[in-house]
């Protein structure tokens, strides 16, 4: 982006007319273009609203730390750079480079560093955090020539990567990965005329550069949940169903290392939560074979569901869709052959489809890289861990049929559901369910980890997140509830469920809890049609929730009551 | 209007959004109060990135009104 077009999208997003959203931009320099650049970013990738960057004084890092945990702000970016650290390593210093100088920096910078430690926690208790340590070339003071570092340089980057260590671990802080932002080199980042006649010290590149990495960090697009993987020539090298289980290979040994990386990946994805699913053009005992091998970098039990078969293999990615009951939009699919791609291009448009390039190393990195992208959250939460297991439980109940629906059988599961009442603000499992859920959803509106912590903070909130487990295992949380208490009327702004909690009466659950727990008479919804939100519609058609004639959403305590069923859950509730 | 008065323009229109474009021809450090330093900076800065130009510190000076930019890049890039 240039400087132009960033001041061009400034401009029509202020004449949008939207609302605003407020971030704050925290550096101790002359923020100038890199606010530009960011406030052009945001507008991007918060294309409904208006972006407004605030900032404070020039000079005053930890000054203006302070300010932005005051200020009203959705979320704030801090941009460290070596003067902040100490004046004297910034180019508008006077103070002098000489070497009896040197163990007075480090020892301020010891000192600066832990003050802004603190600013940052405090901060980052309100307010998502994105931290950028510093980017720029040091003042050339080292006693070595520039390609020998010196002890002063090995010694202030050494306490810049125990600060940032030790902020990564502060809840809402996220630290942006220097080395992304490696594409301008060190040297064409400076900007030495700015900074001397404005206190900018920014290249126009590398300020849009920068902006973009903080605008992927603070608003990641959301990961994707699930992998779908061809075998034959992909997971492994080889044809399996004509060479055998034993010859497949993905070893150096046998020059097949790419495939070994590969697996390597996935298991290390389904580590993570993601969910791994075989399609393959295969007899199915040719496939299990191959997955049995005990020397695969992963378990077979990482893969479900294994469809493979001669048909198309759009119809097995349709399967998996179907057992894993998420959206197209948030699966990759990946095979070697551009062939297969397309046709499961076709028929699912929102799939990823990634060719594998069984031939080219280079390429190879590139797909891991991106896997790593397409797949990445800030945070690995205890329910990523429980998602397959619980999907296969899923498939299990799916199984037992209409039955599945009965009183007898859900109350054959032993289920417990926890409805945790208490509002904090640093369990981000519910914000992460509010913003990727789409079928069971009152509205589909999305929210900022920023206005998360505003509603909570708000005095009349009621907040419900709801975990449920049964004989089959723990699901986690899989539901949350926000709203307002008013008067004897609960307004429900948010409510959202999980697609693997389905079918086990929670919803009802939720709102037979939502009334006693609140002691309100009724319950109205920020209810709106999404065109994904069919489910929770069905919902509201089943306990005769519609509008009423000011287009209201709203049940009353008796007309739920009216609609009782069983309940087969044991009731936890968890309270200050 | 020649070519490079509505390059000028579209520059001063973005840096000043809320300045109608009538009043941008006559506009200057003196009478436009939102034309601060940061403002003077980041036009300038986008009036060098439109025309591939740089800037020195005196121009930063002497480039205080809509008429004074435009006769500046009419004389270097010979476009009077």
């Amino acid at each position: 982006m240039t400087l132009n077009q960033a001041l061009a999208l400034v401009k029509s997003g202020k004449e949008r007319g939207a609302e605003k959203k407020a971030h704050y931009l925290v550096s101790g320099f002359e923020p100038l273009h890199l606010k530009t650049f960011i406030q052009a970013h945001f507008l991007q990738r918060l294309p409904e609203n208006d972006i407004d960057i605030l900032n404070g004084l020039y000079g005053d890092f930890s000054g203006n730390l302070a300010l932005a945990a005051q200020s009203s702000a959705l979320g704030a970016v801090a941009v460290l750079e070596g003067s902040d650290i100490d004046p004297r390593l910034g180019l508008r210093s006077s103070g002098g480079w000489a070497e009896e100088i040197k163990p007075d920096i480090l020892s301020g910078a010891d000192q600066r560093l832990a003050r802004i430690e603190r600013s940052v926690a405090e901060v980052a208790r309100k307010m998502p955090v994105v931290f950028v340590a510093p980017c720029l070339p040091m003042l050339p003071l080292g006693n070595t020539i520039r390609s020998q570092s010196s002890v002063m340089e090995l010694e202030i980057e050494q306490r810049i990567g125990s600060f940032l260590l030790r902020i990564s671990r502060l809840p809402g802080v996220r630290i942006v990965d220097r080395s992304r932002l490696g594409r301008i080199p060190v040297e064409d980042r400076l900007d030495v005329r700015f900074e001397l006649l404005a206190g900018f010290p920014y290249t126009v590149p590398f300020a849009d550069l920068m902006a973009g990495a903080v605008t992927e960090v603070l608003y990641p697009c959301p990961p994707k949940k699930g992998l779908i993987t061809d075998l034959d020539d992909t997971l492994w090298a080889g044809i399996v169903g004509e060479i055998g289980a034993d010859k497949v290979s993905w070893q150096q040994e046998s020059h097949s290392q790419a495939h070994g990386l590969y697996q390597q990946m996935l298991g290390h994805l389904a580590s993570c939560g993601v969910l791994l699913a075989v399609c393959s053009k295969n007899e199915m005992a040719a496939a299990e074979a191959g997955l049995s091998r005990q020397d695969l970098f992963l378990k077979k039990e990482s893969f479900f569901p294994v469809c493979a078969n001669w048909g198309p293999k759009s119809l097995s990615v349709g399967i998996i869709l179907r057992t894993w009951n998420i959206g197209e939009e948030a699966v990759v699919f990946v095979d070697d052959s551009p062939m297969e791609l397309e046709e499961v291009k076709s028929a699912f448009p929102g799939i990823e489809c990634r060719e594998f390039p069984r031939k080219d190393p280079s390429k190879l990195w590139n797909l891991l890289g991106e896997l790593r992208d397409l797949f990445g959250k800030p945070v690995i939460m205890a329910e990523d861990g429980l998602r397959q297991t619980s999907i296969r439980a899923s498939a299990m109940i799916q199984e037992a049929g209409e039955s599945a629906e009965s009183s007898e059988f859900l109350l054959s599961l032993g289920a417990t559901v926890s409805l945790d009442w208490r509002l904090d603000p640093s369990d981000k499992r519910p914000l992460e369910l509010i913003n990727k859920t789409n079928q069971f959803n009152l509205n589909g509106r999305r929210i900022t980890e920023g206005e998360w912590q505003r509603r909570i903070d708000q005095p009349d909130s009621v907040l419900a997140v709801v975990s449920y487990a049964d004989r089959f295992g723990p699901l986690g949380k899989v539901a949350v509830v926000l709203g307002r208490k008013l008067g004897t009327t609960v307004r429900v702004a948010q409510w959202v469920m999980s697609c693997r909690a389905f079918s086990r009466r929670l919803e009802h659950q939720t709102l037979e809890s939502l009334f006693r727990e609140t002691s309100a008479e009724a319950l109205e919804f920020d209810f709106e049609p999404t065109g994904k939100n069919n489910p929770l519609q069905e919902f509201f058609r089943s306990v005769g929730i519609g509008a009423d004639a000011d287009g209201t959403y709203r049940i009353s305590r008796a007309d739920f009551a009216a609609q009782a069923m069983v309940l087969p859950h044991r009731v936890i509730d968890l309270r200050k | 209007m020649n070519r490079i008065d509505e390059r000028v323009t579209r520059c001063f229109s973005n840096v000043f959004p809320d300045l109608p474009e009538r009043e941008i021809p006559k506009a200057s450090t003196a009478s436009l109060a939102a034309w601060d330093s940061v403002a003077h900076v980041t036009l300038l800065s986008s009036i060098a990135e439109e025309f591939g130009l740089t800037f020195e510190l005196e121009d930063y000076e002497e480039l205080v009104s809509w008429p004074l930019i435009v006769d500046c890049i009419e004389n270097r890039t010979g476009n009077a």
